[in-house]
């Protein structure tokens, strides 16, 4: 199925205790594209990455990850559990606060899942992760343990994880807003990187430069409503709303 | 004391030490097994073992042990001395073990978790790789603790007529009338036993360090 899109989103809503945080969103994310999603806080962005490989579970709308349903089926009976964690593999995730695994090795953050989840044999998996924390010039601390990485360095070993399972798209929360400021660059070089090879991604920032530089779509949310998409120069220079346009104003 | 009392007195310390780490080891598990079943929340099932979980913590061990000694043949079973005394011993070591379990469940980082479900991991695939490893290492002080006031309790199996390290000393004093000498050894001996554990718990910080992100 090379022409279906990567993920595919539906008339998505979620509320959470009775507050709407989306409302009938629609986006399309073709395989190696680039999607970044900007938005001020609290209106939404996060819960939206979050419904695309279901932690969170939307109220109303439908999520296709390569065509296929995410969470229920047409009929909208609850997927099996198994299926489930076979698709949300298929998605990686890369969180602000980079969530490795604190007992486990970088080398071992990055083989577990290919290993437990989809039973790639030992020594493959270390030769892959090998390659990959090589990618993000993780290789020279394969036998540290995650307390002893700075910030920048724990987000790239969490980037060699989710590339680790080769899913299908990349989701990014705001990978780069709990690092210092010098630490910032070489996690977007990483991903700037990853975008150049033609992963399919999906960025949640507050980068704007990186946004501009990188991205075949910018999304903007605001209240759970996209207001506003475009290609990332004619967002940038000429926005279509007042909204849009503060925003911009702000981050300058 | 000669070697006759040393070694009925090593034999007093060889049956604490067993009854008590079968205790242990059972108990460890089951309170683990526990800890798993109140998580999933199922109704009555979840009650009951709340009822358990407070009565065991709540009776003392010398009246658990004699009620599953003198209350097993009115069922018709034929208990074992050994077999209620480790009754005994789990029962009341279990329920506090599902309390430090339950503790470690609650208290797992969700971020760590939810981590784990974006690389497609199923939840017993997390549980095993994931959170086991981690609550065991953050558990193990409290278990340790636990283990050692079970071991310090255990004397309470002699109710029953188990020969314990406690019950010896008595027996070795009624014969050569000296009652300080055995209890002395008797103590040097409990302290080897504890200070054993005390050890497993100092690896255990050292290696919990590296949790601490
Ligand atoms: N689990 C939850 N329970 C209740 N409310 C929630 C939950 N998660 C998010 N919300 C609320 O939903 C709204 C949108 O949150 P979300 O985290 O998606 O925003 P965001 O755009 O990612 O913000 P930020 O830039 O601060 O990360 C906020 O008002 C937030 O308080
Ligand atoms: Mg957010």
């Amino acid at each position: 199925m090379p022409d279906l899109p990567a993920v595919a989103i539906e008339r998505l809503s979620k509320s959470f205790n009775g507050i709407e945080v989306l409302r009938d969103v629609d986006l399309t994310v073709n395989r190696g594209e680039v999607v970044s999603i900007l938005g001020s806080s609290g209106s939404g962005k996060s819960t939206l990455l979050r419904c695309i490989n279901w932690l969170e579970q939307p109220d109303r709308g439908a999520i296709r990850i390569g065509g296929q349903r995410i969470g229920v089926d047409d009929n909208g009976r609850r997927m099996p559990a198994r299926e489930l964690a076979a698709l949300r593999a298929k998605t990686g995730m890369v969180f602000q606060s980079f969530n490795l695994w604190p007992h486990l090795t970088v080398l071992h953050n990055v083989t577990e899942a290919p290993i437990h989840v989809k039973g790639v044999a030992k020594k493959e998996a270390v030769r892959t992760a090998r390659e990959l924390l090589d990618k993000v010039g993780m290789a020279h601390k394969m036998e540290a343990y995650p307390y002893t990485l700075s910030g920048g360095q724990k987000q790239r070993v969490a980037i060699a994880r989710a590339l680790a399972m080769s899913p299908e798209v990349i989701l990014f929360d705001e990978p780069t807003s709990a690092l210092d400021p010098e630490l910032v660059g070489e996690v977007l070089g990483v991903m700037k990187d990853l975008s150049a090879e033609g992963y399919t991604m999906v960025v949640v920032t507050h980068e704007m430069e990186f946004a501009r530089a990188v991205s075949d779509q910018v999304v903007f949310l605001d209240k759970g409503i996209i207001i506003e998409r475009a290609a990332p120069e004619q967002f940038f220079t000429a926005p279509e709303t007042e909204r849009v346009r503060k925003f911009l104003e702000l981050k300058q | 004391m000669n070697a006759q009392t040393w070694w009925l007195l090593l034999e007093g310390a060889w049956t604490t030490a067993w009854i008590s780490g079968v205790a242990i080891a059972i108990g460890v598990v089951a309170g683990l097994a526990i800890a798993l079943v109140r998580m999933a929340r199922i109704p009555v099932i979840d009650q009951v073992l709340v009822i358990y979980i407070s009565l065991a913590r709540a009776t003392p061990l010398v009246t658990l042990v004699l009620f599953i000694f003198l209350v097993a043949p009115t069922f018709g079973i034929v208990m074992n001395r050994n077999i209620a005394g480790i009754m005994a011993l789990t029962l009341n070591t279990a329920a506090f073990n599902a309390e430090i379990w339950r503790a470690a469940f609650l208290s797992f980082s969700r971020e760590q978790k939810e981590a784990a479900l974006a690389c497609g991991m199923t939840n017993g695939v997390i549980f095993r790789r994931i959170m086991l490893p981690q609550m065991f290492t953050t558990s193990l002080p409290g278990l340790v603790n636990e283990m050692s006031f079970l071991i310090k309790g255990s004397p309470a199996i002699a109710v029953i007529g188990i020969v314990d390290l406690t019950r010896v000393t008595n027996r070795i004093s009624a014969v050569t009338y000296e009652p300080l000498p055995p209890i002395l050894a008797a103590a040097a001996l409990y302290m080897i036993i504890i200070s054993m554990l005390l050890k497993l718990q100092d690896m255990a910080e050292k290696k919990a360090n590296r949790l601490t992100m």
